[in-house]
């Protein structure tokens, strides 16, 4: 694929590319699998549930509340694989070519990373849940295709980002939650640590496309800003996957899902997951507020 | 969900598109962005909703989500083909 109208990626990543050295890591034999999981833990945190806080929470009976997690968790691990194989599709498709050959030794380190993430959370799925939930039903005709090839750039790197900062909320939080099974636990924490590294480039790309943007036509920036909030509602919506109700025995799935989505408790919740990048987008002059 | 199907199809859709005001029949959801790629899940789950059937999204033909009517002929007739 050639990358045109795009302005070669100048970046200085020598301290990201030495820390992904450093902490080089075999995961196929980092983890200690469990035949089995504590009957009963719960595999996510309770507070991170898409019903917590919520009366739909209190209505399940403890068997409901901990298969919820269960399923959850599930759901959880299968959205970072089909966000990895996007993203890892997107950056194998550009690695080396002229826009990006600046930056090639660093997405070296992400691909493989990336690869290896996939693996342990596929891992924990099929081991435990014997299944991946699959990808959601996708729309072929693009909803970027009437932006700038510069803005299209921006919009690839802007989702991969997205969605690194809203999985790693989730992963910081249960990286130390002692409620967890030790695995549980411990696959959040590797991700957490190594998407610390991701973010930080994800945030140095971004800025330095959304600048190429913004020189080439600043009318397109409100354009993108509105892209980028829907692209946050979006994400969220995918946590609440009706098929992980219905797995842990809840009734009018779609009903739940509707109900749980507009719930203020649950959109202050989604307000305080959204909170770090929603600031990095208004500080780059990308945010909500921009949209006309 | 007790509005009739159709109105809560067009609520959907002009509750994320305001700009279009009343919607033609005929206007094409997909190509008019209306209904892009981000909005195309809740779209599906709202359909399941109001139909109560399951779709399938191996098994889905673009042309059916095209405008209103063919909305209305693949999912809200006797004869949709289930």
């Amino acid at each position: 694929m050639v990358v045109r109208g795009v302005e070669p990626v100048v970046l200085d990543l020598g301290r990201l590319e030495n820390l992904a050295e450093s902490g080089y890591y075999n995961p196929y034999s980092m983890f200690d699998w469990p035949d089995v999981i504590e009957p009963d833990l719960p595999w996510m945190s309770e507070s991170l549930t898409t019903l917590a806080g919520t009366p739909m929470w209190d209505e399940l009976s403890r068997e409901q509340q901990v298969a919820l997690t269960r399923f959850e968790a599930i759901n959880f691990f299968s959205l970072n694989i089909h966000g990895i194989r996007e993203l890892m599709s997107e950056v194998v498709m550009r690695i080396h070519e002229r826009t990006y050959a600046g930056v090639s030794e660093f997405l070296h380190h992400f691909i493989g990373e990336e690869n290896e993430h996939m693996w342990f959370f596929a891992q924990f799925c099929l081991r435990y849940g014997g299944k991946l939930y699959p990808a959601q039903p996708a729309l072929k005709a693009g909803s970027v295709d009437h932006l700038s090839p510069v803005a299209r750039e921006l919009i690839v790197f802007a989702r991969i980002l997205i969605f690194e900062e809203i999985v790693d909320y989730y992963n910081a939080h249960m990286a130390t939650d002692a409620s967890l099974p030790a695995i549980a636990r411990e696959i959040n924490r590797v991700h957490h640590q190594d998407e610390s590294r991701h973010v930080a480039f994800g945030r140095m790309i971004f800025t330095n496309l959304l600048g190429q943007v913004a020189e080439r036509d600043a009318g397109e920036v409100p354009v993108i800003a509105e892209y980028l909030e829907s692209y946050l509602q979006y994400s969220i919506a995918t946590l609440y996957n009706p098929q992980a109700y219905r797995d842990a025995g809840i009734a009018d799935a779609l009903g739940v899902r509707r109900r749980a989505l507009a719930h203020p408790v649950r959109r202050a919740a989604h307000d305080e997951v959204l909170k770090r990048t929603r600031k990095f987008l208004s500080r780059a002059g990308v945010g909500r507020e921009v949209i006309k | 969900m007790s509005v009739e199907p159709m109105q809560a199809v067009r609520e959907f859709i002009v509750g994320r598109n305001p700009q279009l005001g009343e919607l033609s029949e005929e206007l094409d959801l997909i190509d008019s962005r209306a209904i892009d790629s981000l909005a195309f899940v809740e779209f599906i789950f709202l359909l399941e909703e109001l139909t109560g059937q399951a779709i399938d999204p191996e098994d889905l033909d673009l042309d059916d989500f095209r405008t209103l009517r063919t909305l209305q002929l693949r999912f809200f007739t006797k004869e949709a083909a289930w």
